[in-house]
């Protein structure tokens, strides 16, 4: 069984460099770059008009970014280091008028922090840091204290992910590790069978089942988080597995690679049901928009991806197929 | 130095040895145990800075002499043999010797002045992170130093006084940079240097006000960052094509300023040269190239004569990772370390490497290095097909035709 998706829209102007994370919010998808600031566009009508710009706080740029299921609070990180919190305040109707809440202090989170996932939420932050430890502090709490920090083999973590009210983090590291750890209890609770190589992206399936995880080996693996053990290995990439993500029902995966090819797999088939790729260009993230997004404008479930082309494509599953 | 020649002599001390007289318990050290001083740059600078001030202040008293006190190196002569037959360095005294201005003689206010001046020199590299070559230090001041070997002395004497290496004072005995290929420097002195003679290359040494260079030929002049790629070059079969059509020049690392002074000698005299860089894809590759280019940022008055606005960066980048269409087979691949990271993300936040900076292009490499954690040397075009010399002819051959 095979799906068709079609390449519906691509902005070509929204960043001067390689965009490096996507962020989707229920009315819109927000980007960062290289540059210093990030960008959102809407996604409520079929020309996804740029609508904000925020404040040139990243120097040096920004590498991941991440945002609450409302869209309300957006974390995202720098490659000069800094951890930026951003809120649209109580109150304020519009749905896109973040402003700066301030800097996150990472202190005692080991090294520098990397990654950052949010769980949907927005109360929980996760991080990983240079040295392996894996943090995750309280948004809600005055002065975001550090609730939870998990040391792993001293190996950077280079991915993270955090499930819906934070019950539970996965990270990715240089060295192929991967873990799960269980908030609630604050201990670590599976340390999974890695891929041997750099592992890049992680991803919990909506309803916290399914962990995934690939990197450099071009290997996905899909663990059952209750037990830990690999229960999916998706074969197929050619290149480094760069960004993954599941759709909001758990069915579909969606992995970006080096090489500029995404593909989506069927968890039910265990089988890759679509191949697209147009240009040989990294793809540094891909991301399904919410589908209550989709719902509204179009038959199909919608995703985005986007990278070293400096673009942003969106693709809509054909009507029909 | 213009001292005030009515200075009189008096018997102002200078601080003299704690670089050899182990430390013991100092009027101010009470009960606790002083710990030794860390032998560093920092160290270096603070025993100038503390000469520097006692000048200053002789300066301001009105009856202290100027004066500075070097420890004086002596050849370390065996005395006697041991009974097991080894012989035995008898251990010597030190010997400290006094300069001061004006001094009894003439020589001694020379003297006097050379030292202060070697100094204030050593003290400019130590802050700007320069490396001065004894040679560099000579033309600095050649009507005060009269010759090269006063300059050789009096930095190995303040070495040894300092109790450090002399790497320590940021200065090199020899000049660094090498540079071989079809060019012919005429020196006022008539001799003449031969670029193509010598596979080894040539030490660049200062380029002199009225020397001159013929390089008729050259199509390209490659900056590279290592010695070793420069001599795997040398030997290589495309030896023939650098010695009759191109220059290669390396300074070993992060560039003296006579290899700087070098290159912006060639670059003025033939312009329309493409002038191409090759270095390592990491942080300080891309660093070392931008110093030839764009000058070091912590010397802003040398750059302007130094700069070589028109270098181009031929490799390596990220574009070797994907070159073969699969990432995944990529051999020779290095993590990068947290030191790597450090430095990577602090060139981020300044020139050229800011956002709206000169370098965009060397800036996405710094990203997209941070990105996938990896970092690689020249040496990974070794392993593919052809090694470096092929993939440089077409890196060349790519980047001539763009210029022309």
């Amino acid at each position: 069984m095979s799906k068709q998706y079609l390449t519906i829209h691509t902005l070509d102007d929204v960043h001067p460099t390689d965009i490096f994370h996507l962020a989707p919010t229920p009315t819109g998808i927000l980007s960062c770059s290289g540059a210093s600031s990030i960008q959102f566009n809407a996604t409520t009508t079929s020309d996804f008009p740029h609508v904000h710009t925020f404040p040139k706080e990243h120097i040096a740029g920004v590498h991941h970014m991440t945002a609450s299921a409302n869209g309300d609070t957006v974390v995202s990180k720098g490659f000069a280091g800094e951890v930026l919190i951003w809120k649209i305040p109580p109150g304020t109707e519009a749905t896109d008028d973040w402003v700066l809440e301030g800097k996150l202090t990472t202190a005692g989170s080991g090294g520098f922090i990397w990654a950052v996932a949010l769980s949907a939420d927005g109360r929980y932050l996760a991080g990983t840091a240079s040295d392996g430890h894996v943090s995750v502090w309280d948004l809600k709490e005055e002065g975001w204290p550090l609730v939870r920090s998990y040391f792993t083999k001293n190996s950077f973590g280079t991915s993270v992910a955090i499930t819906g009210e934070g019950e539970l983090v996965a990270s990715g590291h240089l060295n192929g590790g991967v873990y799960i750890f269980d908030n609630q209890k604050g201990k670590l609770w599976h340390s999974c069978q890695g891929l041997m190589l750099v592992i890049r992206s992680v991803a919990f399936s909506p309803a916290a089942k399914l962990l995934a995880a690939a990197g450099d080996a071009g290997i996905i693996a899909v663990y059952d988080v209750k037990t830990g053990d690999q229960v999916m290995t998706f074969t197929g990439h050619k290149a480094w597995v760069m960004s993954l993500d599941f759709n909001a029902t758990g069915e579909y995966l969606l992995s970006g690679a080096y090489d500029g090819r995404l593909k989506i797999w069927s968890i039910e088939n265990r089988a890759c049901v679509a191949t697209h790729g147009e240009t040989a260009k990294c793809l540094w993230c891909v991301r399904w928009l919410p589908k209550a997004v989709a719902k509204g404008q179009t038959r199909g479930e919608m995703f985005a991806v986007a990278g070293q082309a400096k673009s942003i494509s969106f693709y809509r599953e054909a009507s029909g197929s | 130095m213009s001292a005030d020649l009515s200075l009189r002599l008096s018997n102002y001390a200078a601080p003299t040895n704690e670089a050899n007289i182990p430390v013991a318990e100092t009027e101010d050290s009470g009960s606790r145990p002083k710990a030794p001083p860390r032998r560093d740059s920092q160290y270096v600078l603070s025993r100038i800075e503390y000469i520097f001030e006692s000048q200053v202040d002789a300066l301001l008293a009105e009856n202290k002499p100027l004066s500075v006190t070097l420890q004086i190196r002596r050849a370390v002569k065996p005395s006697g043999t041991q009974e097991d037959g080894h012989s035995k360095v008898k251990a010597i005294a030190p010997r400290f010797r006094k300069f001061e201005f004006p001094g009894k003689s003439e020589q001694e206010a020379w003297r006097y002045s050379v030292i202060l001046r070697v100094l204030e020199i050593i003290h400019e590299a130590l802050t700007e992170d320069m490396i001065f070559t004894k040679r560099e230090i000579f033309y600095r001041d050649p009507a005060l130093f009269n010759q090269q070997l006063v300059v050789d002395r009096t930095v190995d004497d303040l070495a040894f006084t300092f109790g450090v290496p002399r790497q320590l004072l940021n200065v090199t005995a020899t000049a660094k940079g090498l540079a071989a290929g079809a060019f012919t420097i005429h020196r006022q002195d008539k001799s003449s240097v031969k670029g193509w003679l010598d596979r080894e290359g040539t030490l660049i040494s200062p380029i002199g006000e009225n020397d001159t260079v013929e390089m008729p030929d050259v199509e390209w002049i490659l900056v590279i960052e290592k010695e070793a790629t420069f001599h795997s070059l040398a030997v290589s079969p495309f030896w023939e094509t650098i010695k009759s059509r191109g220059i290669i020049l390396t300074a070993k690392g992060y560039p003296d300023l006579s290899t700087r002074a070098f290159l912006r000698f060639l670059s003025s005299h033939a312009p329309h040269v493409p002038i191409l860089g090759l270095a390592d894809f990491d942080p300080d590759g891309i660093e070392i190239f931008s110093v030839y280019k764009h000058g070091s940022m912590a010397l802003p008055h040398e750059n302007a004569a130094l700069k070589v606005p028109s270098l181009h960066y031929l490799g390596i980048d990220s574009a070797i990772l994907s070159e073969q269409g699969n990432a995944r087979q990529e051999q020779g691949l290095l993590q990068l370390s947290l030191r790597d990271r450090r430095r990577a993300m602090a060139m981020l936040r300044r020139a050229p490497f800011v956002e709206g900076g000169k370098e965009p292009g060397l800036r996405r490499e710094l990203q997209v290095m941070l990105m996938l954690g990896v970092k690689a040397e020249i040496q990974v075009l070794e392993a593919r097909d052809g090694g470096l010399v092929r993939w440089l002819k077409e890196a060349l051959k790519g980047a001539c035709s763009q210029n022309g």
